[in-house]
């Protein structure tokens, strides 16, 4: 995809994601025999740009967490690269990093998890939740690290007085704020937000997405906004991805990719939303059978046995994910010629 | 409280029939932490042959409100005051109305079971909760139908075929001899819809039925329920909190808060025409997909009270934008017909109080 990028200032680029790869052995039996592989990212290609939020949708086990996870490197890549452009020190691929030196990069992009239940260590007081990762990297002591971690909750719209809780004296929404706090003690410039809101009511959703947005303006962050409520991903995404079966397929600005996709699976996800307007009463499009399995992918086009736009070459030959108009890239054989419908307007 | 002037099943609902009543449904579960209040005073009505979305935030009784109806509560739950009327239709009799009330039955006694075999029957969120796993697909929804049909194995075998694949699952006769874990997530929604449309119920409770499931899935699910529904004619009492999947598949909306009704409405009033604050904000925290609008979500300030505590006045007057201080947080008020098939329980719309609100 890189020729195709010539056209953007890669001074504006925080991340540039090249052939990215995260294959799983299959491990079956006593010994452990590795069977196969799961391709949980077979190829995936994207950039960031500083500053903005882009959003990653795709069914589920379609490779959405285990990208974002192999772009941090909480997990090591199989193959590819991973291009940050770190503040101090400029382009370094992750992938080709050592640990020792990845301790220099990795302050600068933190996760946030999906389930504010599970993802808190319920033995530890907020106070030690938030301060742990300026504990762990020397950032501060005593005082100092009381007086950030005040400020941290405060900047996620939490009282310092409850530094002393411990997490289940907390609501959901309070939770995920507390898991924002510690996401930001290092001054993160890249935050990869895993399905931050899916285990929130839609009230309690709206606080934190409002939060996200502050948090963005204020701090300067750029997110990776991993979702499968697509409404979600419409209203904080500036750009999207879609990922079927561990591969992108299309990548466009969020106003394109929902209003004029180019390819056929984004299409039907787009009809499949469920609009809140009962004066827009939309019928789903037919996908006939299930989601390809990543152990054991179909040929060519890995969308073509659902596909109703499929030909003979879609199961024979892969289709590259190309620049079909400016910067709105898509894999389909056919993306320039098909019509193909949006999000009903 | 006096049920002989409402015996008529004429609805709040222009043009509709009633097929259940609900009338001041308290429904208490007695813990270790005291009294959570889950229903406090539900008043609704089930439209016959009609879909009726039930929303509102976590925790405000939409589950525990179909468990009752169904009169499914366990321990430490109870029904410790209301009326639930069934308006039962029987076919056999020319369609005349038999009017059932469902609180006088025992919850596990004979007649209930039969009800809930025949004429109703509930989806739940987690088709595993249903799902036996050690008994094939078929098998179960063979039981089932050997159980109310009256019919042979091998005629029983032939309509669970023919279910399945009315609910668009490939290859039917294979799946029939696989066992629940065999089968994906979407598959096994798939067959617990069936085995809840095995007896062709009258009113079916689908409680988050496609939370789990992704986009497509749920399109395809829904679409399917909605197909399902128009031929068989029956009620469906659809519980969700996606106002998405209620505009496309609800045709009446009941909005719950705090183990309440506060609004009642067509769907098109409840999404153009909002009456009760609770529904409007929520209305106005969701993100509208479509609408190329990029605007600020607009949160519901504060949380939702817990079930132990005895909120005074309105439920909702510590987070309405719109209380009146002195009415609201003082009397509670009392659900009232405010327009065509409309209901609403604020004083904004109408002066009508509330006696009691917590049974002790
Ligand atoms: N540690 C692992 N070992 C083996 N397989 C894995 C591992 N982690 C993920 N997978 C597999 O990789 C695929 C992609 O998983 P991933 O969690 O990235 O999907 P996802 O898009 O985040 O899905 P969801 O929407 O359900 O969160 C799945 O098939 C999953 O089963
Ligand atoms: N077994 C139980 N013991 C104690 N309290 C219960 C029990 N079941 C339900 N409740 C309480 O009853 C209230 C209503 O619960 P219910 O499950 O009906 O909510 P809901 O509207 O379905 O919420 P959700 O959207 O989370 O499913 C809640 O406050 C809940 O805590
Ligand atoms: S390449 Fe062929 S099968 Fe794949 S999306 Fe395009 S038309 Fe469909
Ligand atoms: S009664 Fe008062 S507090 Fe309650 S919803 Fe209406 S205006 Fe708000
Ligand atoms: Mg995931
Ligand atoms: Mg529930």
């Amino acid at each position: 995809m890189s020729n195709e990028l010539a056209s953007i200032n890669r001074d504006e680029l925080l991340l540039e994601v090249k052939d990215l790869k995260k294959h799983f052995p299959i491990r079956k039996g006593v010994i452990r025999r590795s069977t196969g592989l799961v391709k949980a990212v077979d190829g995936v290609n994207l950039y960031v740009k500083k500053g903005e939020t882009l959003g990653l949708v795709g069914e589920s086990g379609c490779g959405k967490t285990t990208t974002g996870r192999t772009i941090i490197r909480l997990l090591d890549p199989t193959d590819g690269e991973i291009h940050f452009n770190d503040p101090k020190i400029g382009w370094v691929d992750l992938a080709k990093m050592e640990r020792k030196d990845l301790m220099q990069v990795r302050p600068h992009m933190q996760i946030i998890f999906q389930d504010p239940f599970s993802s808190l260590d319920p033995r530890m007081t907020v106070q030690r939740i938030v301060s742990e990762p300026l504990m762990i990297n020397k950032l501060a002591t005593g005082s100092e690290l009381q007086d950030r971690v005040a400020e941290l909750l405060r900047t996620v719209g939490m009282r310092p007085e409850y530094m002393s809780r411990y997490p289940h004296a907390f609501s959901g929404g309070q939770r995920q704020r507390i898991g924002i706090a510690r996401a930001l003690a290092l001054n993160p410039k890249l935050i990869i937000c895993d399905e931050p809101v899916s285990a929130l009511d839609v009230s309690i959703q709206a606080q934190v997405l409002n939060l996200l947005e502050d948090l963005q303006q204020d701090l300067d962050l750029t997110y990776i906004f991993v979702a499968h409520d697509l409404s979600v991903v419409e209203h904080i995404s500036d750009r999207v991805a879609v990922m079927y079966v561990g591969r992108l397929v299309e990548l466009a600005s969020t106003e394109n990719l929902y209003y004029s996709p180019k390819h056929p699976y984004t299409e039907a996800l787009m009809a499949a939303v469920p609009k809140p307007d009962p004066r827009k009463r939309d019928r789903p499009i037919k996908l006939p059978g299930e989601v390809a399995s990543p152990a054991n992918p179909p040929s060519g086009c890995y969308f073509h046995p659902r596909c109703r736009y499929a030909k003979d070459i879609c199961s024979k030959e892969t289709p590259p994910l190309k620049e079909v108009a400016p910067e709105h890239f898509a894999a389909c054989h056919f993306a320039g010629e098909l019509k193909l419908r949006g999000v009903l307007a | 409280m006096n049920q002989s002037s409402e015996s008529t099943t004429k609805s709040v609902f222009e043009g509709e029939d009633t097929i259940i009543k609900v009338r001041d449904l308290h429904t208490y579960f007695y813990t270790d932490l005291g009294i959570s209040r889950a229903l406090n005073g539900v008043n609704l009505e089930i439209p016959r042959g009609k879909v009726m979305g039930v929303v509102g935030e976590s925790g405000c009784g939409k589950s525990v409100t179909a468990l009752s109806i169904m009169r499914m509560v366990a321990k430490p739950g109870k029904i410790v005051q209301g009326d639930i009327t069934f308006f039962r239709k029987d076919k056999k009799k020319n369609d005349a109305i038999e009017e059932i009330n469902l609180t006088k039955l025992e919850g596990m006694g004979p007649e209930m079971r039969s009800i809930r075999g025949a004429q109703m029957s509930m989806i739940f969120q987690e088709p595993m909760t249903s799902l036996n796993p050690s008994y094939t697909i078929g098998d179960q929804i063979m039981e089932a139908i050997i159980l109310h049909q009256n019919v042979d194995k091998v005629e029983a075998e032939r309509r669970a075929v023919e279910i399945l694949d009315g609910v668009g699952m490939a290859n039917p006769s294979l799946i029939v001899k696989r066992y629940p874990h065999e089968l994906s997530g979407g598959m096994r929604q798939r067959a617990m819809i069936s085995l809840a449309l095995s007896c062709t119920p009258a009113v079916l409770f689908a409680d988050e039925p496609t939370t789990a499931l992704d986009v497509t899935t749920e399109a395809q699910i829904l679409d399917l329920m909605r197909d399902l529904q128009k031929r068989i004619d029956m009620s469906i009492v659809f519980i969700t909190h996606n106002l998405g999947v209620v505009a496309q598949m609800c045709d009446y909306v009941t909005v719950m808060y705090l183990g309440r009704v506060v609004e009642q409405a067509t769907i098109d009033d409840t999404f153009y025409n909002p009456m009760h604050p609770y529904t409007s904000s929520l209305l106005r925290s969701i993100p509208h997909v479509g609408s190329h609008q990029k605007d600020r979500l607009k949160p519901i300030r504060g949380v939702v009270p817990d079930p132990y505590s005895k909120v005074k006045g309105c439920p909702f007057h510590p987070r309405c934008d719109k209380a009146m201080r002195g009415l609201c947080d003082v009397k509670v008020p009392g659900l009232t017909v405010v327009g065509k098939s409309h209901t609403v329980r604020c004083f904004l719309h109408s002066d009508v109080e509330e006696e009691s609100t917590y049974v002790q």
